[in-house]
């Protein structure tokens, strides 16, 4: 018997095939990215305790009202493209030199020394504490929490390669008070400085101390979050503990 | 007598489009990559405010580790009619639910059943917990800022802790 030939398929539709999935692509996904800022809420307590005090010096209130006027630190400010650099000045007037007089958060400086007597005692407090009968598990998990960010700092001072970590007060934060009638857009602009003056902030001191911005760093760290980024993040965690981003936002009552 | 000898009948001939398909899945491929597929239509305008130095959202909308809120005036004129005599100008959407009471796509107390719905359905195996789970709020650059704290207080009572402010970033992207 002669052999039969395979007919060929005709993929002359194949085009309007393909067609027809690649405007079902286009219909139903999106160019354009998000973008936002990433905020974390505090954790509901029910408070028993009075507030702590803390010192004006270490408070930095963004204050805009129902007319979106803004105020910085008690005094009106007219353009809000300014609040970042009041948030350096905040951040870096007492950084080299601490100014008692000034009205800005002070900074102390604490040697490898000191901290790795202060993971010593952390420890045995929290090896104590685990040790009582009946401590809450809150408090035993808080002690080693106390006792990890020692042990954070000690390893960003050996990554920073200087004699001491200087360190911002540990109250010094940025409230951003706002009234209920306040513009998102308003809200979004101080966001937006607050962002940009620990951008500029971290950005120098990432230059100064492994000679790549910020950006770079960061980045990095996003696109490979598994293999070698530990060093990355080391770096982040350095950066972060320098200029830590304490923003609060303040609920508004009016 | 020539050597080219023209034949009148020849027409123009036919272009190969053989490789037509592989054009066209080239450019689906493209899209496929640098697009990313859109929740759903809110029914509220948002035109965003612009900031600087945000952070992408694209990494957690792949994981679906994000939920999206809409705050902004309606679309529908009769709806906005309505709401605007009690007083609501600005509205909450929230994306992807099915409610039997429509009135309920615009409350702010039902963000918890929402919101709870959303992680709950998620598989087991990509859940992350909820304080992580990020609430991300397209507001409209008019909306009152106190529509925001409302969420927020929302997402504080059921313990989800991560929010974003989404802006139009135009500077480095």
């Amino acid at each position: 018997m002669a052999k039969r030939e395979i007919p060929e398929i005709n993929a002359g539709s194949m085009a309007d095939i393909a067609f027809l999935l690649l405007i079902f692509f286009l219909v139903t996904t999106t160019m354009d990215k998000d973008q936002a800022y990433v905020r974390s809420i505090p954790k509901r307590v029910e408070v028993t305790t009075p507030p702590v005090d803390v010192e004006q010096r270490d408070i930095l209130a963004i204050r805009a009202n129902s007319k979106n006027e803004l105020m910085v630190r008690k005094e009106l400010m007219s353009n809000a493209d300014d609040i970042s650099e009041r948030v350096v000045e905040f951040y870096t007037f007492n950084e080299l030199k601490n100014d008692v007089a000034s009205n800005f958060p002070l900074y102390s400086r604490i040697s490898l020394l000191e901290i790795e007597g202060r993971i010593k005692s952390a420890s045995a407090d929290a090896e104590a504490t685990e040790a009582t009968p009946g401590a809450s598990k809150d408090i035993i998990d808080f002690k080693y929490t106390i006792l990890k960010e020692w042990e954070n700092k000690k390893r960003a001072l050996q990554l920073y390669g200087k004699p001491e970590l200087p360190e911002i007060s540990s109250q010094a934060h940025v409230r951003i008070e706002v009234q209920k009638g306040t513009e998102y857009s308003l809200f979004a602009k101080i966001q937006s400085e607050l962002e940009e003056a620990i951008f500029v902030l971290r950005d120098k001191a990432a230059k100064e101390a492994f000679g790549e911005s910020y950006g770079t760093i960061k980045s990095r760290y996003a696109v490979d979050k598994k293999k070698d980024s530990k060093m990355d993040k080391e770096k982040l965690d350095l950066l972060k503990i320098l200029y830590p981003d304490k923003f609060i936002e303040v609920t508004p009552k009016k | 007598m020539s050597k080219f000898k023209k034949d009148g009948k020849k027409g123009a001939p036919g272009v190969n489009t053989s490789s037509l398909p592989d054009i066209v899945f080239m450019l689906l491929f493209f899209f496929m990559v640098a697009t990313t597929s859109k929740e759903s239509d809110p029914t509220v305008k948002v035109v965003q405010p612009e900031g600087l130095r945000t952070t992408d959202m694209t990494p957690y909308k792949q994981r679906s580790e994000i939920d999206f809120l809409y705050l902004g005036k309606p679309l529908n004129p009769a709806r906005a009619a309505k709401y605007k005599e009690r007083g609501m100008e600005f509205l909450l959407f929230m994306d992807n639910v099915a409610q039997s009471n429509p009135d309920d796509l615009y409350n702010v107390n039902s963000i918890r059943r929402w919101k709870l719905d959303k992680f709950e359905s998620k598989p087991a195996r990509m859940s992350e917990p909820i304080e992580s789970v990020i609430t991300c709020v397209k507001a409209d650059q008019g909306t009152p800022s106190g529509m925001v704290f409302d969420i927020r207080k929302e997402l504080q009572d059921i313990d989800a802790l991560t929010i974003a402010y989404a802006v139009r970033d135009n500077g480095n992207i």
